[in-house]
């Protein structure tokens, strides 16, 4: 039996987890801007990749495009129906515009928390490693995206912006496991409904909204969208439909199960989303701990 | 030319790896597996295998960062463990003859050992709340199957080239 660590080599492996626990430790801190080195490296295999998702996209469009070109008849059959009753929808839509117009006229209120700032991003990257699932997106700095925005598909919100480079940027999924990521989610019924979009079921791909409160009632189909309330997202943007609702660990609070309503799996493009209304200054946030009065 | 076909290799499957995920579905055969792509590490281990322990850690030293900064954001993790798995899976190699299926057998085991010490580490940093078995069930085999038919189908062309690469190495 051969030794497998020599003493010159204990010594290697143990420096080696020291300096491993070091690295850890510095990425895991709450850094606003990843260092200059990660940039560039992230810059440059982030141009290597937009040159080799771009032709790729081109062709899964194509095969997929086939695919679908199977049921293309029963479609067309439903989105006929479909399209009668948009016409009045659409006109519904536009008097509600209207009214709301004028009304927050009368008010003098110019902004709301739904207004927002669309920019269309591709996705040239995914980790492989799929502990955390993350996007990578070819806009970064230069094309004003920040960190914390939102970032939806055409069918819902899919996630948040989490770290910012020159030219690309990384986007967090709501399907991954940060404990960190909480966003204020509202349940649209009779009464709206607050909690928080914490965590998600591996299993069922289910996400979690916590912190509703025991009193409420909530039921199977109910729409949930973003509140607005969390001072970074826009209101309004789709999160998906309930499917479940179980009492908490104590029975002071709610889980609702919600389905999102955008798939988290082949995405190809993505759009950020800008907030237009101010947005709280950190200085003017307390630190979450209880003040004196 | 042919000195930088090596590097070219590593850093296409590096991008495959990205594009592979992005491209998976939903759920596979129905099932709600966690299919991870390790063909970088695979190769990496057939490199060190066949080619030797020195440019097989200084690969995965330097991919093994790369793949932390640009897509994992921690870094840390697998700069440490492609680089000592390499150096153990080269360890265990002095004691057996490189056989095809000896060098498919260890690849499979240095992949469990890696999904191993990331589910470890993962764990310590709160970011996995994924319990054991459930570790085992829906990620840790379906990755071993798909890794298998990776090494099937290229494995042996690998063998070929990293075997000429030593030659080429020790003409030198």
């Amino acid at each position: 039996m051969p030794q497998f660590f020599s003493n010159k080599r204990l010594i290697i492996l143990l420096v080696s987890m020291i300096v491993l626990v070091a690295l850890i430790g510095f990425s895991l801190r709450e850094r606003n801007r990843p260092s200059w080195p990660e940039q560039f490296v992230k810059d440059t295999t982030g141009w290597v990749q937009s040159l080799v998702a771009k032709p790729t996209h081109y062709f899964a469009g194509l095969f997929s495009s086939l695919h679908e070109l199977e049921n293309t008849y029963q479609e067309n059959k439903e989105l006929k129906s479909r399209i009668d009753k948009l016409a009045s929808l659409e006109a519904e839509v536009q008097t509600l515009k209207k009214d709301n117009q004028s009304l927050r006229d009368t008010l003098g209120e110019k902004q709301t928390l739904s207004d927002n700032d669309p920019l269309p991003a591709t996705v040239i990257g995914r980790n492989p490693d799929r502990w955390t699932e993350m996007l990578i997106i070819d806009k970064g700095n230069v094309n004003g995206i920040k960190k914390n925005m939102a970032v939806v598909t055409a069918t819902g919100l899919i996630g948040k912006v989490k770290s910012v480079n020159q030219f690309s940027s990384t986007v967090e999924l709501l399907s991954a496991m940060d404990p960190k990521n909480r966003i204020s989610a509202l349940i649209q019924g009779k009464s709206d409904v607050y909690g928080f979009v914490q965590g998600f079921d591996e299993k069922q791909k289910l996400l979690l909204i916590k912190s509703i409160p025991a009193g409420t009632t909530i039921t199977k189909g109910q729409n949930v969208i973003t509140s607005g309330l969390g001072g970074i997202f826009p209101k309004g943007l789709e999160i998906g439909k309930v499917v479940d609702v179980k009492p908490d660990q104590y029975g002071l609070n709610q889980t609702a199960y919600v389905k999102p309503g955008a798939d988290f799996y082949d995405i190809q493009n993505v759009i950020v989303i800008k907030r237009l209304m101010t947005q709280p200054q950190v200085s003017q946030m307390s630190s979450g701990k209880e003040e004196d009065l | 030319m042919k000195k930088i076909l090596l590097p070219l290799l590593f850093m296409c499957l590096f991008l495959v790896e990205s594009l592979f995920v992005e491209y998976l579905p939903d759920q596979v055969f129905g099932q709600n597996w966690i299919l991870v792509p390790r063909f970088l590490f695979s190769t990496l281990i057939f490199l060190t295998i066949y080619t030797g322990k020195k440019q097989g850690i200084l690969y995965a030293a330097i991919f093994g960062l790369v793949f932390d900064v640009v897509y994992v954001e921690v870094i840390g993790i697998y700069l440490f463990l492609f680089p000592l798995i390499c150096y153990l899976v080269s360890k265990i190699m002095h004691l057996w003859h490189d056989n095809f299926m000896i060098a498919f057998f260890v690849t499979i085991c240095a992949t469990t050992l890696l999904e191993l010490g990331s589910f470890g580490i993962q764990h310590i940093i709160h970011i996995a709340n994924l319990d054991f078995i459930d570790f085992l069930n829906l990620r840790l085999f379906p990755t071993l199957i798909l890794n298998a038919i990776f090494l099937l189908i290229f494995g042996y062309p690998l063998k070929r080239y990293f075997e000429k690469y030593a030659a080429r190495l020790s003409g030198e």
